[in-house]
């Protein structure tokens, strides 16, 4: 590792004052979170560090629009509360259970987690399925879709986030997650989620993510097509398994080939849906 | 270099080291004699460097010391009293936990924080907690029921 030239590091108590610390700052600025990836990866030309876990934005709240996490919540907080354990039968605590080991949960916040938007994230597919809204701030507050804030990037890229917004679980309410890779503490080779809104036996609303494919997670619109109005039977399942199989752009990198990626994307969507249909039966 | 100060409550002490602002594994504290802190990995991945920062366990391996500023730290140097060891130490002792011993003291700080939240934890539960701590001598099962056995301990001591 290169030696770091760092010689400031800032704990601003505003995204107002990180804000204008970071723009002061220029290219050798940099925010830090819980830190885990970095204190791993910090390029050589950043000279100052600026710390937004002494912001108080940690704290998890439900409110009528949903449950707002704050961005420096960690991922071990997020885990252990229980208003976040109520959204779909628990599929956030399934998925984060799933997240490198609780002592990297104890490390890395919810915020840094969105902002480095890892391809193979576990956190980004579920987040997708599950609406939620990211809110930034930038010089003002804007609260935007987790899948508008991404395409969006470029023009967020000094953007702080303060919270991400997850709605609450009404009767009728599904999701699942899936996670493939080679070992239970090794990072995903691919992994889905799957959201439902069952209403009268029918699949009112429809939302399917794979991440790792490997690109950044992102939502499957033809599988999703097929189940949107249909009932949630081995039939529709097989057929939306099949079709985001055949329809989501996989490729190769050193932790798989795209080819095999295709069968985890069949496989995924279909242990997620099947996942949902027992808890529908149930 | 620039250095800055810090101040950490280190198994109860409160003292002050001075760290580059970007120093991490510094939460070993400079190399100052807690040699329980173990170099690995140094990316977050096998756990040797495990302390309890804030009353979790987490790899300070990938932890700024100066994000530590002002908190405290529990090393295994810091589980005994008075000589005596903490029944965690004594737990993988007797149920021959420890080989060469390298991953030993991660593995306590994970298992500390496990029983502090969980004092009565499943199997899988301690499989999950010990998930992030790598051992390349044992194969496991000892340290499962080491910890099944410190908290037999823990729990007794409380009576
Ligand atoms: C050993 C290990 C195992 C892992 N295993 C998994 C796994 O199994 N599954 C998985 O999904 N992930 C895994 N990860 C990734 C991990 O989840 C991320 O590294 C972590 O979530 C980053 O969070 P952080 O708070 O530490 O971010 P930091 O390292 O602090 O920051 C990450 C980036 O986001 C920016 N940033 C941070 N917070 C904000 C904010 N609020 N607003 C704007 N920008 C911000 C920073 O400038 C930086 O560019 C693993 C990581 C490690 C080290
Ligand atoms: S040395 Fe820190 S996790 Fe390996
Ligand atoms: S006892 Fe040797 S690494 Fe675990």
């Amino acid at each position: 590792m290169p030696r770091s030239q760092v010689t400031n590091y800032l704990r601003p108590s505003s995204p107002e004052e990180a804000l204008t610390l970071l723009r002061d700052g220029g290219k050798s600025a940099r925010y830090v979170a819980g830190g885990a990836d970095v204190a791993r990866t910090l390029p050589s030309d950043v000279t100052t560090l600026i710390d937004l876990c002494a912001m108080n934005l940690s704290s998890i709240e439900e409110r009528p629009d949903g449950i707002v996490i704050g961005a420096t919540a960690t991922l071990s907080e997020v885990l252990e509360n229980g208003s976040v354990a109520g959204v779909c039968d628990g599929v956030i605590v399934d998925m984060m259970r799933k997240v490198g080991s609780p002592l990297l949960r104890n490390i890395a916040t919810i915020g840094g987690t969105l902002a480095s938007a890892h391809s193979w994230s576990d956190v980004i597919p579920l987040f997708l399925v599950l609406n939620a809204q990211v809110t930034f701030y930038n010089g003002e507050y804007r609260t935007l879709s987790l899948a508008d804030a991404y395409a969006a990037r470029e023009e967020l890229a000094d953007s702080i986030i303060t919270s991400v917004t997850i709605p609450t679980s009404t009767a009728g309410d599904y999701a699942a997650f899936q996670k493939f890779s080679r070992t239970a503490y090794d990072i995903a080779l691919l992994n889905c989620a799957a959201y439902l809104h069952i209403d009268d036996g029918r699949c009112s609303e429809v939302r399917i993510a794979a991440g790792g494919t490997p690109r950044l997670g992102e939502r499957l619109p033809q599988a999703e097509g097929v189940l949107r109005g249909e009932a949630l039977n081995t039939d529709t399942i097989e057929r939306a398994a099949r079709v985001a199989r055949d329809t989501t752009k996989t490729a190769d990198d050193r932790r798989a080939s795209g080819e095999y990626r295709k069968d985890l994307v069949y496989a995924g969507v279909k242990r997620c849906l099947e996942g949902i249909a027992g808890k529908v039966e149930a | 270099m620039t250095m800055i100060d810090i101040t950490l409550t280190v198994n109860g002490e409160k003292r002050q080291f001075a760290v580059s602002p970007a120093g991490r594994r510094s939460l070993n504290c400079c190399g100052e004699g807690y040699k329980s802190v173990k170099k690995g990995c140094e990316s977050g991945d096998c756990g040797a460097c495990t302390v309890v920062l804030n009353g979790r366990a987490v790899t300070s391996c990938i932890v700024f010391a100066a994000k530590a500023d002002g908190g405290t730290v529990l090393t295994a140097e810091g589980l005994e009293t008075d000589g005596k060891l903490h029944p965690i130490q004594e737990a993988f002792l007797e149920e021959g936990a420890v080989q060469c011993g390298y991953c030993t003291p991660g593995m306590e700080m994970a298992t500390y924080d496990l029983l502090n939240r969980n004092p009565d934890p499943s199997a899988l539960e301690i499989k999950e907690a010990l998930s992030g701590n790598l051992c390349r001598c044992t194969g496991y099962v000892k340290q499962v029921k080491a910890v099944k056995t410190a908290a037999k301990k823990i729990a007794g001591e409380a009576k």
